[in-house]
């Protein structure tokens, strides 16, 4: 699965602390999350939508495989 | 992620230091002393049964040393606490790290195992059995503790 958090985090000019801070996870999840090691919880996928006010699909996106 | 069944942060380091205290000390109680001169406590206790080879008793009290007994107590309650507290920053990602760890731990604790009772006969198979019983909570200790390791400090390049 990809996504682009790390976009979505340029645009509303967080670090991955701070976004970390907002949606309650360590800065290590949001680090292997943008690196696509892991794949969030869809409470944690809802959280990021409302926090970056973009629907889950424009932020996630399905990959070859999955 | 909402867990239940974890103990809190608070009693890790507590329980972790515990644990290898008592853990060197029951590994030494059983490797570096013979039975008759190691360390005894002895005590009158019930047991639910007691005895060697044919002569074996049940329901019954009996004088039995249990200073292998606490040590285990210590051991596995210590183990058990460290092994399922939570971490300082508990977040979805390092359950499903928990998970995985203890997954693999019960695969490789069970592929030992095998191997062991496959090509360990006679008594020095007792050795193994006594391994058995904490070899898999050691394992996961390890395992955990070293993929938070690796989760806590990423390696440069995926930074």
């Amino acid at each position: 699965m990809k996504n682009n958090i790390k976009v979505q985090r340029a645009i509303h000019n967080l670090t991955q602390q701070d976004l970390a801070d907002r949606i309650g996870v360590s800065r290590q999840t949001i680090n292997a999350l943008e690196a696509g090691r892991y794949v969030p919880s869809t409470v944690l996928a809802l959280k990021l939508s409302r926090l970056f006010n973009k629907s889950v699909n424009e932020i996630f996106d399905l990959e070859e495989g999955d | 992620m909402k867990t239940n069944y974890l103990f809190p942060h608070r009693y890790k380091w507590v329980s972790g230091a515990l644990f290898a205290i008592a853990f060197v000390l029951l590994t030494f109680l059983f490797v570096f002393t013979d039975y008759e001169d190691s360390p005894q406590m002895k005590i009158r206790v019930f047991a639910i049964a007691d005895g060697f080879l044919s002569d074996n008793v049940y329901f019954k009290v009996v004088d039995n040393s249990i200073l292998d007994e606490l040590l285990m107590l210590l051991v596995i309650v210590s183990g058990l606490v460290f092994a399922f507290s939570r971490e300082k920053l508990e977040d979805e990602m390092v359950a499903a790290i928990r998970l995985n760890s203890l997954a693999w731990a019960t695969i490789a604790n069970y592929l030992i195992l095998l191997f062991c009772y496959l090509f360990i006969y006679g008594m020095p198979f007792l050795n193994v059995l006594m391994g058995a019983m904490l070899s898999q909570l050691v394992i996961f200790i390890i395992l955990f503790r070293y993929k938070m390791y690796r989760f806590n400090n990423p390696r440069q390049d995926e930074e």
